[in-house]
Formats: C-alpha cells, sequence, structure tokens
C-alpha cells in the first residue's frame, strides 16, 4: 500500500515537476554581442551631437549620474547620496558618495564632477565645496534632478583624449563608429556586473543585425517597428519600450506669416497617420498631435491628430501663393523615406507640393526624435531644443502651463507631430535579467547569460 | 506652483536604517511561536476632493454658471471604484459651482473630462466646447499612491509559510532570538548591516543597529547568512566578510576568506529522525559538519568544501547545498551553477536536470521520512511555488502541495534549530522584500 502511493506521489510531483521552469540564480562570466543602427564616433557623454538610444545605452555601461529616476518618475540615489535645494530651487546641493572610484582606480571627486557637469551645461553655475557639487541657476528648476539623471549629465573624466566614467564597463576596444568592447569593472560601485565582456557591433542596419541574430553572432539587437508585429506573431523574444521616440515632421525655420502657418496647417491636417500607421509602419506606434505622448503628460490626447482634408483644402484655397516645399529623410533610414513620399501624397491630395530629397537643405524634414526622459518638463525642453525652437526656462508651472506651452509650439506651425513609437528589441534566450530603461535604451546592468561559464 | 520633492536633507543624511526598514514592517503569528502584528496595509480611501474642486472651479471658471453637458471617462490605471467615487465628486463639486447638468441639446457647453496619467501622476483633462469655435482645454493633476494584495492551495506533509519580516531593503537572513523559552527578538541581516528587534507590547521595537564594516564593494546578486554559534552568539557570513559576535559589544567584522557552515549546529550528530517519523523506521548515520568556501567577489561557492564528503573535497561551483541522512551515508545535494542538482554520496557524484530554482535547505521534522528538502520552482509569471521533497531513492519525490510565494526567492536557508527554513522572497507587487518561515506539519 505504502508503495502504492508513494509511487503515485512520484508521478504527480514529475508532473508538476515539468509544468514548473528552472529559474537559478544569475550567472557570471560570458560575452555579450550586442548589435546597433547607431555609429557613436565618440563616447563623451557631454556630446549632444549624436543623440540616439544605442549611444544611452553605452553611456549607461561607462559611466553613472549624480541620480537616476525610478519607474516612478522618483529620483533615487546614484553618485550623489543625499541632495536638498534652497533659495527656491536656484540653488542645489548634491552630496557625492563616498569610495566610488573610476575604472582607472581614481577616486570621484566632487571637483571632477563639478567639471564634468560644466563641460555638459554650460549655461550652469557649478561649483565643488568639499564633498558636494553645487549647481546655481538663474531661475527655479524643480525638476533639476531629472534633469542631471540624463545621460548626457553623466560624470565623465577627461584624460588625454580619454574619457573614463565610474560604470560597471570600462572601454578595452574602441573603434569610433564601429566597434566597442567593454570588460567588467571588478571594483563598481553597486556590484561587478555578472557578465565579463560585452561586443557591440555599431553603425549595422536591422537587415544585418537581423542576419547576426540568426547567425548566433548577435545577442542582442534592434528592431524596426515595422517588423515587430512579425516578431510579436511568431512569439519571438521581443521587448518594447514606452513610445519614446517622435516621429515628425520638422519645418527648418519659423514661419514668416500668416499665410505660411496655414498653409502648415493645411500639411498638418492633410497627413493620414491611420494609413501611414497601418500600411508603413505594420500597426506599430500610434499617431499623435502632440510632442508628448500621453504617458509623459498625461494629456496628449487632445492634441488632435485627424485628418481633415476638407479643412487642409480650405486654408489652402484661402492663400494668395503656394510655396513648392521639399521635404528631407535621412537617406539611411528606408522607413523615412518611404514616409516623407507618403507625406508628399497626402499633402497633393490637398493642393500642396512637397517634392520628397535625401538632400541635406530642405523645406522640412522627416525625423525621429529620442524623447530625453519621463519627466514631462525635461522631456518637452529637451524636445524643443531638437526642433530648434525656445524652451521655456521656467519649469516651476502646473501641467496646465506645460500643456499650453506645448499647445503654442505645435500651433507655430515648426513641428508637426506624426507618431510616437517605441523602442523593440530581439534577445537571445539565454540572455536574461536585461531590462528595456523609460528611456528607450537597455539596461545590462544585471544582465546575464545562461550556460555561461562563471 | 509646484514644490520639489527630495530625498532626505543632507544634515540629517545619517537616517537610521531601522527607521527605513520599519516602514514595511508586518509581524504575524504562527504556531507555537509568534503572533500577528496586525499588518495595517489596508489603504485607506484615497482623498480627491482637493482636485476635484481644483477641476470643478477651473472648469466652472471657463463655462461660467449654466447648463452643461458632461462626460467622464476613465483611460487610466484608476479602478472603477475610484473612478467612480472620482466622477461622483466632480459631479458634486461642479453643482456647487452653479453647473446643472442636462442632454448635449440643452447645454450651453459640453465637457469632455478625461481621466488620465503620467508617470507620477494622475492627470485629470476636461475639453469644454461652447461653439464650434470656441473651446478651451483645462487640467489638474494628482500624485499617484501604489496598492497592495495577496493569495493562497494537500499530500503526506503540508507546508506553511508564515510572514516574518517585510522591509525595502533587501533581507539577506533572519533569525528569531528566544529568551526563557519564548520567541522575543528579530535579528535581521542586510547588506550594510544587522538590526535587531524586541517585541514589545505586541509590537516589534528597533532595539539596535550594528553596520557591517566591508571595504570592497558587494557583489551583485548578494548572499548572506546568520549562523547561531557554539557560544550562542550570531555569527554573519557574507562574501568575503565574516561578522563575529553580532548582538555583542565586541562585535568583529574582517575580511575572511574562511568557509560557510552548512549545517545548523542542532542538525550535527544527528543519528536519527524524529521519533514520530515513521516512514523511515532505520536509525541514519550521524551528520557531521561540512562548511564550504564562497567566493568573494560572486554569488556562489565555490565548491571547495572541507571535511571532503567521502572522496570529494571539490564539487563543482554552486548556490546552495540540501542533505538527507541516509543508513549508511549522507545523501549530499548542490544546486550548481549549471543549473543542475549534483547528488553526493561520498562516492558517486550525480547529476540531474530538476528544474529547480537555485535555492534549496534541509529540515528535519516528525513528518514523513524526518527529513525533507525545500525546494522551489518558478512559475510562468515568474514567481515561486515551495514545495517539500523526499529522497526514497535518487529521485525526489514531492511530499507536499506547493506553497505559492509573491515573488522569487533571494535566500532560503535552513533556521538554526533545523526544523524550519527562511525564506526571503522580493514581492514582486510591493517591491519590497519579505521573510518567510517555512515550517512543516504533519497531515493525515
Amino acid at each position: 500500500m505504502k508503495r502504492i502511493v508513494w509511487r503515485c506521489l512520484a508521478a504527480s510531483s514529475m508532473l508538476l515537476v515539468t509544468l514548473a521552469q528552472a529559474e537559478t540564480r544569475p550567472q557570471y562570466g560570458g560575452t555579450l554581442h550586442v548589435a546597433m543602427r547607431a555609429a557613436p564616433m565618440t563616447l563623451d557623454p557631454a556630446d549632444r551631437s549624436e543623440e540616439s538610444f544605442g549611444g544611452r545605452s553605452i553611456t549607461a555601461l561607462l559611466f553613472d549620474t549624480l541620480v537616476v529616476m525610478d519607474d516612478s518618475g522618483r529620483a533615487q540615489p546614484a553618485l550623489a547620496e543625499t541632495w536638498q535645494a534652497s533659495r527656491g530651487n536656484q540653488r542645489w546641493e548634491f552630496r557625492l558618495r563616498q569610495g566610488v572610484k573610476f575604472a582607472d582606480g581614481t577616486p570621484l571627486t566632487a571637483n571632477i564632477m563639478a567639471a564634468s557637469l560644466r563641460a555638459a551645461n554650460p549655461a550652469w553655475n557649478v561649483s565643488s565645496s568639499g564633498s558636494s557639487v553645487i549647481i546655481e541657476l538663474e531661475v527655479a528648476d524643480p525638476e533639476l534632478p531629472a534633469e542631471v539623471a540624463l545621460p548626457r549629465n553623466a560624470i565623465a573624466k577627461k584624460n588625454a583624449g580619454d574619457v573614463i566614467g565610474t560604470g560597471p564597463f570600462y572601454v578595452i576596444g574602441w573603434q569610433a563608429g564601429k566597434k566597442l568592447t567593454l570588460a567588467a569593472n571588478e571594483e563598481y560601485w553597486r556590484g561587478r556586473a555578472f557578465l565579463d565582456d560585452i561586443e557591440i557591433e555599431m553603425g549595422r542596419n536591422v537587415r544585418d543585425q537581423m542576419t547576426a541574430f540568426e547567425l548566433r553572432k548577435a545577442d542582442l539587437i534592434e528592431v524596426a517597428p515595422e517588423q515587430t508585429h512579425r516578431f510579436v506573431q511568431e512569439g519571438r523574444g521581443l521587448t518594447s519600450s514606452a513610445r519614446i521616440e517622435l516621429l515628425a515632421l520638422v519645418f527648418s525655420r519659423d514661419a514668416s506669416s500668416a499665410q505660411e502657418k496655414a498653409l502648415r496647417q493645411a500639411l498638418a491636417l492633410s497627413v493620414e497617420r491611420g494609413s501611414i500607421r497601418s500600411v508603413l509602419l505594420q500597426g506599430a506606434g500610434e499617431p499623435t498631435g502632440s510632442l508628448l505622448p500621453t504617458w509623459i503628460s498625461g494629456y496628449g490626447f487632445v492634441l488632435p491628430a485627424a485628418t481633415d482634408l476638407q479643412k487642409a483644402k480650405q486654408l489652402r484655397a484661402e492663400a494668395r501663393t503656394v510655396p513648392n516645399w521639399t521635404i528631407g529623410y535621412d537617406g539611411n533610414d528606408p522607413l523615412l523615406r518611404l514616409i516623407a513620399e507618403r507625406v508628399a501624397l497626402n499633402a497633393k491630395d490637398a493642393g500642396l507640393s512637397l517634392q520628397p530629397s535625401s538632400g541635406s537643405t530642405t523645406d522640412l524634414r522627416v525625423v525621429r526624435m529620442a524623447i530625453a526622459s519621463g519627466n514631462p518638463w525635461v522631456a518637452m525642453n529637451d524636445l524643443l531644443g531638437q526642433i530648434g525652437m525656445p524652451a521655456p526656462k521656467d519649469k516651476s508651472g502646473s501641467m496646465e502651463e506645460l500643456y499650453t506651452s506645448e499647445q503654442a509650439a505645435v500651433a507655430s506651425g515648426r513641428v508637426i507631430p506624426l507618431f510616437h513609437l517605441p523602442q523593440s528589441y530581439l534577445s537571445a534566450s539565454d540572455l536574461k535579467d536585461w531590462k528595456v530603461q523609460a528611456d528607450g535604451s537597455w539596461d545590462l546592468t544585471r544582465a546575464w547569460l545562461e550556460n555561461s561559464k562563471p | 506652483m509646484r514644490t520639489a520633492v527630495y530625498n532626505s536633507d543632507i544634515p540629517e543624511n545619517s537616517l537610521k536604517p531601522v527607521n527605513r526598514s520599519t516602514l514595511g514592517l508586518r509581524a504575524l503569528q504562527f504556531g507555537i511561536f509568534l503572533l500577528v502584528l496586525t499588518a495595517s496595509l489596508a489603504a485607506g480611501a484615497a482623498d480627491w476632493s482637493t482636485a476635484e474642486q481644483q477641476l470643478a472651479r477651473k472648469i466652472a471658471s471657463v463655462t461660467g454658471p449654466g447648463t452643461v453637458a458632461l462626460t467622464v471617462e476613465n483611460h487610466s490605471s484608476l479602478g472603477r471604484r475610484d473612478s467612480d467615487v472620482v466622477q461622483n465628486g466632480l459631479r458634486a463639486a461642479l453643482e456647487q459651482s452653479g453647473v446643472h447638468f442636462v442632454k448635449p441639446e440643452q447645454a450651453v457647453a459640453s465637457v469632455a473630462i478625461t481621466l488620465s496619467e503620467n508617470v507620477t501622476s494622475y492627470v485629470w483633462v476636461a475639453q469644454i466646447h461652447q461653439s464650434a469655435s470656441e473651446s478651451a482645454v483645462v487640467m489638474v493633476s494628482v500624485p499617484r499612491s501604489g496598492r497592495a494584495s495577496t493569495t493562497h492551495d494537500s499530500m503526506p506533509i503540508t507546508l506553511h509559510k508564515a510572514l516574518l519580516w517585510s522591509q525595502n531593503d533587501l533581507i539577506l537572513d533572519l533569525s528569531i532570538l528566544e529568551e526563557n523559552g519564548s520567541s522575543s527578538r528579530i535579528v535581521v541581516l542586510s547588506a550594510e548591516n544587522v538590526s535587531f528587534y524586541r517585541l514589545q507590547s505586541g509590537k516589534w521595537q528597533p532595539e539596535q543597529v550594528q553596520a557591517i564594516g566591508h571595504a570592497k564593494p558587494w557583489p551583485l546578486d548578494l548572499r548572506g547568512r546568520l549562523v547561531l554559534n557554539k557560544d550562542h552568539n550570531l555569527d554573519a557570513y557574507l562574501p568575503g566578510v565574516i561578522c563575529h559576535g553580532i548582538g555583542t559589544p565586541a562585535l568583529n567584522c574582517r575580511e575572511s576568506d574562511d568557509p560557510w557552515p552548512m549545517i545548523p549546529a542542532p542538525l550535527i550528530g544527528s543519528a536519527t529522525v524524529f521519533p514520530s517519523a515513521g516512514a523511515s523506521g532505520s536509525p541514519s548515520a550521524a551528520v557531521s559538519q561540512v562548511s564550504g568556501f564562497f567566493a568573494p567577489t560572486r554569488n556562489f561557492f565555490t565548491g571547495v568544501l572541507t571535511p571532503a564528503i567521502g572522496k570529494f573535497s571539490n564539487v563543482p561551483k554552486f548556490y546552495s547545498s540540501a542533505f538527507v541522512p541516509r543508513d549508511r551515508y549522507t545523501l549530499w545535494l548542490f544546486a550548481a551553477t549549471d543549473g543542475r542538482v549534483h547528488m553526493l554520496d561520498g562516492m558517486n557524484d550525480q547529476a540531474s536536470k530538476l528544474d529547480w530554482s537555485s535555492d534549496m535547505a534541509t529540515v528535519r521534522t516528525p513528518c514523513g521520512a524526518g527529513w525533507q528538502v525545500l525546494a522551489a520552482s518558478t512559475t510562468p509569471d515568474g514567481s515561486d511555488t515551495m514545495r517539500a521533497y523526499e529522497f526514497p531513492d535518487r529521485d525526489p519525490v514531492a511530499v507536499s502541495p506547493a506553497v505559492d510565494l509573491p515573488g522569487m526567492i533571494s535566500a532560503l536557508w535552513t533556521e538554526s534549530k533545523g526544523d524550519s527554513a527562511i525564506a526571503v522572497v522580493n514581492n514582486r507587487e510591493l517591491g519590497i522584500y519579505e521573510a518567510y518561515r517555512l515550517a512543516v506539519s504533519c497531515s493525515q
């Protein structure tokens, strides 16, 4: 009888075992291979000339910021353990975490932190005092912690042409724009990363990345928005961020007359975002009339994105003269070319003339803009800066005031928001515990490779 | 005008970990030993009235007193109940402002309120249309707050879990200290300190915090264990660091690669199972202590053992170990870093893929064969379930139903008495660490 009971128990346990999964503790070791489209020519986080999600990801591997923003949008200590504002948020003091070292072994000091922040923000008055860094501002900024959490404000020490950080990895090989090889920083203040090395191939288009992934030469690759639908259907390991990229039409200058502003409004009303999304984006992204996605602002749905061809034609008819605009796009980005061509067709339906061109000097361009932060004020200021519009200095207003400034920016006709897109990545099944950050970059600080040799 | 939210003021930086840990303090009474400390996580109803009135005032300032057609849609994570409360509150506030609700065809203005949100706040947006060309948008934002919930599952043995402690910071291990035969103190080992709490008037009160000195950064996936030494004091073992004299003025933390003892003292020399354990019947071999060297900058044991288990002084690198005394030998189990469980009897090393997680622990109980191995498996939703197993031969047989845990286990250690284990879980929903006592009772 007892034997029968044991057999039953054994059978039931085997069944349960097959239903369960093996989740082991993280394993140390291994080399992770990553491919990306971005091809940064510098590793300096303060260099704003090449803002990309890939660049952000690399910065997070090599450098740290004073604070980091958590999933709830709250600042959490990083290189700064504590901070305090005074003088109505015009003076901020960040106290340095003790015992942090750069990858070359030199200790992090308040002086180095101040120099790094000054280099990244020439408009800030940054000084050091003891183990504190003090930032004094012309206008109150309650959002400064979110600002210093941006990758471009990561703390870097420049040393004979090299840029050194305090991050979880350090550089062991660097071919600008082509290849970056990193090794784990054994003395990292948050604890040594699980991965031993990371090799990053840069400047690879999405097709090349996919080929490398299929050949198991890459463990983590980017996926174009129009491809995500296919991978979801196939049940592949696709991971996407929140919608953190703005795809928009940006004019090279402000409208010079009320008539020109009206014609730009006609263009905005003529664009069939819904059909572009269905056909060109294969259902990815969200059509938008706002700069900030709703998950960041809370009000994005208020700004209209609907097509109104009748009104567009009416505005066109009211204009005495109609210019022949040229619309530019990045020749290396096939999606942008297709969207530019589609927008030109939509414009034609409204009686507007739009000529697509891959040239650099055009009246307007279809562009991708990486949204900098989940903080609405910081994100808005950064976007306006990318567009070439002045950003409101005062970030102490209400959400309503932020809405008003966004509405004004859109109404100016300088920018026509089209879509908000997520950043999507495909990862090998043995890559564990990596994640996509709110800013669209990947976070590999706790990533590990299953079956690596510790 | 918004106000900035900061962390602690700089002069008050030396915030005591005790204060932080007590933020999430909950205690439960269980069986013979402890008490329920009324877990007061029951969230009170949120007060939306200020925001409702603000938005109502803003709307009324656009529409003026008069007739309005109102719609309210919830596009946020607010539950239906909260959403209804807000809608009713908004209606009442608008009525107080002189706004009357009518059908659209009778209204002077239409107001479409959307309950939206962003990362930090609920954002309530009112789109007001007074004529085809006249429209306005007003809004208010309300900081968001969190919420909580829990869950619960027969065989010859029942595994019970009892929540002992919770805190925001990582818990490495926890120990209950007894005085005069009753549990009176909890000792919590965290990354940077050891905290003592004493039961007074039914509540756990912070008593003492001792910092753990360490010169080098801790490795990721930090491990640590409290071990009752022969002087009945606690020692703390962490990667590359050992602290002797926990709770005494002579606390001494030093860099050390000394091996970690793997068997609680009361189980050493155990020649038999509990007298009431009927399944085995035959006496088992005396258990002798084995210690394992822990890699000082990693999350695993190096595999070097002292003394050797039979002919094995080296086993594969492992995360955790368990043992099952047999007639003539002790069967040792090692959850290796290669994902397999190695079973050693002193002569042979047999590796199996058991689909267990990395942590396991032995308990000695009056049930079944008298010795059970507690091990976890992970459910598809990413939470762990814990189950007791016995080894009639070389294959594990589940002898208890699975106990659900609210997240993944970050630590599992046999308690110092040897009849129960402490499991630390990273609660997926609450984002906090919870320490549970896992104890076995005999089913009929």
